[in-house]
């Protein structure tokens, strides 16, 4: 027992799980002259295809320069910069029509461009869509067909090495990749995902279909689907998971990418830490019920009207590394807790699976999300499992006698 | 000689097998390149699971599969003996969440799909391609969604019951703000009068003195002769019941009962291509179904008059889908003055090992009637069927029996079909799932 406590410690002390947010002075200093050195070097290149300025684009649209850089704090604060570095990504953001972006679609629901298009914060939607360079992306494009693929080769051509392509969707591998061909030359989606991956300066793979094969690979998994870090090798790869993956993440990554010229400081699954460092649990808005004890037993209850913890009822906020109960979604208007569901885990692997519905942690059989050494992973698991069965035991106690006080009460 | 095309920006893509003679589309076959097998993961899981993965059939449609699926699983509940009474406060909030997602979607079909294809097809210079006001009205409505459902895309905020969210009188009132807002965007955005008043047109005579992008559309659509362009076949199926809408079958324009239980599907005939796609069909025939099946079997006046004297044409298709957007708004409004909050969210019931049994659900989805059908050992599920909307519009069938889509592309100009294509709002994630 006293091992599998060690685990779970272990598990979120590992030094792969451990999220820095104060590197020191000289690392920050250092750290801004390169920023610094970037921003004025891209400065002197022209935009991409004539893309729009932001800044007129911010102007027409009567946003003002504050609003602009409460927007650019925000972010500072999201990638883990000291607050010294927001002019840089006001600067980086002003730039990002200097940053190629393809966009592929593979096998998925087309979910996360439907997330992107109406990305997060005040009028950043703008900022993708008219100004980001969104190279090529097949579902947003109004070219179809061969004019599609042609722009798509002239695109990889021209940006030759320096494009930064984001990949939706899982890979099919089953019948030769014949479950999802691409274009014109029905080329599979695998043949698709290594051309156009060949000369990316980085990949990333949004969503978790393209991370870890998602949906499409829940068992029996019909169509051999798997995530891009399963195929495209020897490149920078980021995976940024979530069912839909969140657009301030995205946004996010790219800013991160413009600004430093690298991909961020990423987890033992490929996840951005500034994203992915902490759990649902540790900063949800619950969380004060879950301490106290305090749980939703059923639907509907009494517990239910009054936002109680949702741990009985299958949430996996604990077993969980995103960072919606912060950024929330839809213009941070809410997201599945606020409204009563428990997390369902969906940027972890295999929570099609496992962490499905009105499964208790304990009732399921969930890996622990990789904190260390792959093969220990499951030793973790185990532990977990083990100390949240321990947890859960202490606290029905309290809430049996927190039960038993009220009804007490009553009478 | 048959060429084959490629559309994309359909969710997806397809692949369209033109058989043209000189120049005319003489027929066309469809095929779906693309395929997941949704169906088959959802066997053996947990009933539940089903709220989890079938909203992830679609990124833009998912909220339609969530209400299928709960609705599917209450009838196996009923079909077990325990039925559950849902109250009207969860079911009014199904219904404006549900709605919600139809606004969304017809507002980026307007701004992503037809305004783009609209101004490629005519040349026109005055309609100006503008993605991101389409981009913006889609976020104020899944602002209002994700108050009461969490997230949008992909939320699972219905369960068998009722919904899990408790919301407040602050969250009604920043509900009932955002949509006082978006239905001022659509008003001066797209439309050019009030929803009230565009509602109350009789008359395709009515938009003469309109000034919008709205009224732009209409001229470019009448200049490109798509009154007399695309017709289908006249005849529309609206299944799912809802408060906005109207199930029936109509033929022409007399309505007829209709029951989900005449739907079938069958495979998709492609001779080119392997494709995953099925055909979905009401007693062995092709139906259209969606905004403009929606807004015949409603009887709406303007619609209907548009339908006298142009039938089913593309441009009837795309005043139906504008029409409707107006009519949601206004229906979204009454429902969130409806909303009761001391009712209750959910109610309790029977745990899910104790149902065996089978059943359906039937929505109106964005582009259509919605079919799920669970059959439930158990709680556990032993098989899954998902009918979806553009499996009857945009069928692939022989030339004897040409599917909607198939119908309305030909004796045209491959131009003409392939914008015809789309006003049909063609979801490929949807059609194979």
């Amino acid at each position: 027992m006293a091992d599998r406590i060690e685990g779970v410690k272990k598990l979120f002390t590992s030094k792969s799980a451990r999220v820095e947010t104060n590197k020191g002075d000289t690392y920050y200093e250092e750290l801004f002259e390169k920023c610094q050195a970037r921003i004025e070097e891209l400065k002197t290149q022209q935009p991409i295809n004539n893309r729009l300025d932001l800044a007129d684009v911010l102007e027409t649209q009567g946003i003002e320069r504050r609003d602009f850089l409460k927007w650019a704090s925000a972010v500072t604060g999201m990638l883990m910069l000291p607050a010294s570095f927001t002019p840089l990504v006001a600067d980086a953001a002003l730039l990002m029509n200097r940053a190629p972006v393809i966009w592929i679609e593979l096998s998925d629901c087309a979910g996360n461009t439907e997330a992107f298009i109406r990305s997060d914060g005040p009028k950043i939607d703008d900022i993708i869509l008219d100004v980001i360079s969104l190279e090529f992306h097949e579902t947003l494009q109004a070219a179809a067909g061969h004019q599609a693929e042609k722009q798509l080769d002239e695109a990889i051509e021209y940006f030759k090495d320096k494009y930064i392509l984001f990949v939706e969707g899982a890979i099919p591998m089953g019948i030769d990749g014949n479950f999802g061909t691409i274009g014109a030359s029905g080329e599979t989606m695998h043949d698709h995902l290594l051309r156009v991956s060949k000369h990316a300066a980085a990949v990333v793979a949004v969503g978790s279909c393209a991370t870890f094969g998602g949906v499409p690979a829940a068992a029996p998994n019909p169509t051999g689907a798997v995530g891009v870090m399963d195929l495209v090798k020897g490149k920078p790869l980021i995976n940024i998971p979530a069912c839909p993956a969140n657009p301030a993440n995205m946004v996010g990554v790219i800013l991160h990418y413009i600004l430093t010229g690298q991909v961020p400081e990423l987890d033992s699954l490929l996840r951005p830490k500034f994203a992915f460092g902490y759990r649902i649990h540790d900063n949800c808005e619950r969380r004060a019920h879950f301490d106290a004890g305090e749980y939703v037993e059923e639907w509907g209850d009494e517990a239910a009207k009054n936002n109680f913890c949702l741990y009985k009822v299958g949430c996996k906020g604990p077993m969980t590394f995103n960072n919606c109960s912060i950024i929330r979604y839809n213009d941070g208007v809410n997201w599945p807790v606020g409204v009563g569901h428990g997390c369902i885990g969906c940027s972890e692997p295999d929570f099609w699976d496992k962490y499905a519905y009105e499964r208790p942690m304990a009732d399921a059989k969930i890996k622990a999300p990789t904190g260390g050494v792959e093969k220990t992973v499951d030793e973790f698991g185990l532990g977990l499992l083990t100390a949240a069965g321990i947890g859960i035991g202490i606290h029905a106690v309290a809430s049996m006698v927190a039960g038993k006080k009220e009804d007490g009460g009553e009478a | 000689m048959i060429t084959k095309i490629i559309l994309e920006q359909i969710e997806g893509e397809a692949s369209l097998y033109f058989d043209m003679k000189e120049n005319i589309v003489d027929f066309v076959t469809i095929a779906f390149p693309h395929f997941r097998g949704m169906e088959k993961m959802l066997e053996g899981k947990n009933a539940l699971d089903a709220l989890v993965i079938t909203p992830r059939v679609c990124g833009i449609c998912g909220h339609s599969h969530l209400l299928a699926s709960v609705r599917a699983i209450e009838d196996a509940y009923k079909n077990s003996g325990f039925a559950i009474a849902v109250t009207k406060k969860a079911s009014k909030v199904r219904e404006l969440t549900l709605i919600l997602e139809l606004i969304q979607n017809h507002l980026k079909w307007i701004y992503l799909v037809l305004v783009p294809h609209l101004k490629e097809l005519s040349g026109s210079e005055e309609l100006l391609n503008t993605p991101l006001k389409g981009a913006y009205g889609a976020s104020l409505a899944t602002k209002i969604l994700a108050i009461f459902a969490g997230q949008w895309p992909h939320s699972s905020y219905m369960i068998p019951g009722g919904i899990t969210s408790d919301f407040t009188y602050v969250d009604l009132t920043k509900a009932k703000s955002h949509l006082q807002k978006l239905t001022e965007y659509f008003e001066t955005e797209t439309l050019g009068v009030s929803v009230e008043e565009f509602l109350s047109f009789e008359s395709c005579k009515d938009f003469v003195s309109i000034e919008s992008d709205f009224a732009k559309i209409e001229q470019l659509l009448i200049d490109s002769g798509m009154q007399k362009k695309g017709h289908a076949k006249d005849a529309f199926l609206s299944i799912g019941i809802h408060e906005f809408s109207h199930a029936a079958k109509v033929k022409g324009t007399k309505l007829f009962k209709v029951a989900s239980k005449y739907v079938q599907t069958q495979d998709a005939y492609a001779p080119d291509e392997k494709s995953y796609a099925k055909n979905a069909l009401y007693k062995n025939q092709f139906y259209e179904t969606g905004p403009l099946a929606r807004c015949m079997a409603k009887e709406f006046k303007l619609i209907k008059n548009i339908h006298r004297r142009f039938k089913d044409s593309a441009y009837t298709r795309v005043m139906a889908r504008i029409y409707e957007t107006a009519h949601l708004l206004v229906f979204c409004k009454k429902l969130l003055a409806e909303i009761d909050i001391g009712d209750k969210s959910c109610v309790e019931s029977v745990p899910l090992k104790n149902i065996s049994g089978v059943g359906e659900g039937v929505v109106e989805a964005p582009r259509g009637s919605l079919i799920h059908r669970v059959e439930i050992k158990e709680g556990i599920i032993k098989s899954y069927k998902i009918i979806t909307p553009t499996q009857y519009n945009i069928a692939s069938s022989t030339k004897e029996n040409p599917s909607p889509a198939q119908q309305a592309m030909i004796n045209l100009s491959q131009a003409d079909a392939k914008f015809i294509f789309r006003t049909f709002d063609v979801c490929s994630v949807c059609t194979t799932h």
